[in-house]
């Protein structure tokens, strides 16, 4: 092939740029799964939200308004679902919980088209990070190269957190067997609860991160659940190290493939994920073994 | 297993005779409507019988439809064969489909075996949306209807077209009941209740799980068979995953393992879906929070909520009424 080592070193980091994005939104997922056995196939939709709040709050106090605001307010409406709506639906099984979340996504699409209008919102890169950044030898946009180090620092923060404090101990310890970690007096259910708060502002800051990337619409929330989804699955459900791997597998899987083989690129992926499901049934690292 | 109750019978007269009389006297909007729960009734029969009879939650079987309806297509519009064989030929690919699907998430349970499913149905979306011979995003036209003048019908009249599918729902309710009443249904009900017991007596789990999961995939077939016959146009948002959980949602509203309350729930959801939209565009907003209703409720859908409350009543009046007809085993009662 006739491309040259820039070529694949830009490639490489939009696939990285695409992991770092798809991993905020996996790991919050991932670990609300895998702590409190909940599917919660709204997170897509508090994405959505993420950057619609971004998108309002920008246009009043610009662009790290709502950098830090949206996340804040994504994890508000999560303190409204979650004792609205999932705290009664914890004990019911997954088969309940699939189909209230997905009456949540149809409810929240039209609640944002009402709120919002159905024509597509655009925020600007703030000027800090406005341009372009010379980078082993490829000038690349500075933005996504933020969203590249956002990602990599939000995971440095939770591996410390998970792997070496006390609250993560206790995660860990509520991941594996949260009866057994309630009998050693951890509060599992407000574990719970931090954890699903932390998780739907992760979603909503990944939803406030793509929005100047991508056009903010109603149906952003759809578009990447399904992705998603397939990280977390690959990755193996509840553990910090498979939203990585899966994240970067998927990036990188449908990055390059859409390079080399444009024809299979956009079944490449759902048939890694289908060898996977035959190969591990449970995913490459799941949370408990 | 599944068993007819006097409320099941009942409710079926009903919904049969309703259909009947709408068919015969609706004019072409009502035809429209009409014809379009008749084909969703189909689809969502064969979701049921995997879902609420085998545990299998399936997130693919819009896909599964989409693979019929493009088959047809091909076959029919592209290959030139005649449309009968055709429509025979859609259904074979499509439980082929659906059996390969089983086999491969035989091993996944729960949510693993609803993203697996989702994982397949978004592959053939994909597929079909870049594959040029599919037509992309522009989808294909032109499809024909079933040519059944030699018995003297005109399936491009839309009453004769509902009727059509009327008497295809009838048969397939028949073989759907068939089905989950011969040897594999009930093994299938076994492996729901305790696959782990079905396994240690000796039953091959995962060909059980593929060939009710092929069975279901043909019927999934001829409903999109049938949808493609009846819009004669179709496009990849047809094997979208919303249209999957659309079917899913259908099954719950209605209520799972029952058969009938599909039926009742395709109805209740395709006339609710044209009379929301004709007051508000926001019509998924009251479709979303009727669905978290009914599931937060627990109850089993509509209909499973009415057999609930009535159905042992009714079961016990029927009884009664038998009884007084024969006076000799009311005496030796007392």
């Amino acid at each position: 092939m006739a491309h040259d080592l820039g070529f694949w070193t830009l490639q490489a980091l939009n696939a990285l740029q695409l992991s770092m994005l798809l991993f905020l939104l996996s790991i919050g997922l991932t670990v609300i799964f895998g702590l409190m056995h909940f599917v919660n196939l709204a997170h897509g939709s508090l994405y959505a939200l993420g950057a619609y709040f971004a998108a309002s709050l920008a246009a009043v106090g610009g662009y790290w308004t709502g950098f830090f605001l949206a996340p804040v307010a994504v994890a508000g409406v999560g303190i409204l679902l979650y004792s609205g709506l999932i705290k009664r639906m914890r004990k019911s099984g997954s088969m309940a919980q699939v189909l209230v979340t997905f009456g949540l996504i149809f409810a929240l699409l039209d609640l944002t088209r009402i709120f919002w209008g159905d024509l597509a919102l655009a925020i600007e890169v703030p000027a800090l990070l406005d341009g372009r950044l010379g980078f082993l030898g490829v000038e690349y946009p500075t933005y996504r190269l933020f969203i590249i180090a956002l990602g990599l620092a939000i995971f440095g923060a939770l591996a410390f957190v998970l792997g070496r404090t006390q609250i993560g101990a206790m995660i860990r310890a509520g991941v594996d067997n949260d009866a057994m970690a309630a009998c050693l007096g951890i509060n599992v259910e407000r574990l719970f609860f931090i954890v699903f708060c932390v998780g739907c502002a992760l979603a909503g800051l990944a939803g406030a991160v793509a929005a100047p990337l991508l056009s903010v619409t109603p149906d952003m929330g759809l578009q990447i659940l399904i992705p998603t989804l397939i990280v977390i699955v690959i990755g193996g459900l509840g553990s910090l190290k498979g939203a990585i791997a899966g994240s970067l597998i998927y990036g990188f899987v449908q990055t390059f493939g859409a390079v080399l083989a444009p024809q299979l690129a956009s079944v490449l992926i759902y048939a890694l994920l289908a060898a996977v499901l035959v190969i591990k049934p449970v995913g490459l690292f799941p949370a408990k073994g | 297993m599944f068993r007819h109750n006097t409320l099941r019978y009942a409710v079926l007269i009903f919904l049969a005779g309703a259909a009947l009389f709408q068919a015969l006297t609706a004019g072409y909007f009502g035809l429209e409507i009409l014809t379009e729960i008749l084909v969703l009734a189909i689809l969502v029969l064969a979701l049921d019988i995997v879902a609420g009879f085998g545990g299998m939650v399936s997130l693919c079987h819009g896909a599964l439809a989409g693979v019929g309806a493009y088959a047809y297509a091909l076959l029919s519009a592209k290959a030139g064969i005649a449309p009968p064989v055709a429509m025979a030929g859609a259904v074979a690919v499509t439980g082929a489909a659906g059996w390969i699907i089983g086999a491969v998430c035989s091993r996944s349970h729960g949510i693993y075996f609803i993203m697996a499913t989702l994982a397949f149905g978004q592959m053939a979306y994909s597929y079909v949306f870049e594959a040029p011979v599919f037509g992309g995003d522009d989808g294909l036209g032109g499809i024909e209807r079933l040519d059944l003048s030699l018995i003297g019908l005109d399936l491009n009249d839309s009453r004769t077209f509902a009727l059509f599918c009327l008497a295809l729902l009838g048969a397939v309710y028949g073989a759907a009941v068939l089905i989950l009443r011969s040897g594999l249904g009930r093994s299938l009900s076994g492996v729901m209740h305790n696959e782990q017991r079905m396994r240690a007596l000796g039953l091959t789990v995962w060909r059980v799980k593929a060939d009710v999961f092929g069975l279901s995939g043909m019927i999934a077939g001829l409903a999109g068979v049938l949808a493609a016959q009846h819009v004669m146009f179709i496009s990849p948002g047809l094997l979208g995953w919303t249209v999957s959980g659309e079917a899913l949602v259908v099954v719950i509203l209605g209520g799972l393992g029952t058969l009938v309350g599909p039926l009742v729930g395709a109805a209740a959801f395709v006339v609710l879906k044209h009379e929301l939209s004709a007051v508000t565009t926001y019509w998924h907003l009251v479709v979303g929070v009727i669905l978290i209703a009914v599931v937060i409720s627990r109850a089993n859908g509509i209909f499973g909520w009415v057999e609930a409350r009535w159905g042992a009543r009714i079961e016990r009046r029927v009884a009664d009424a038998t009884r007084k007809q024969q006076p000799g085993e009311v005496a030796r009662d007392a």
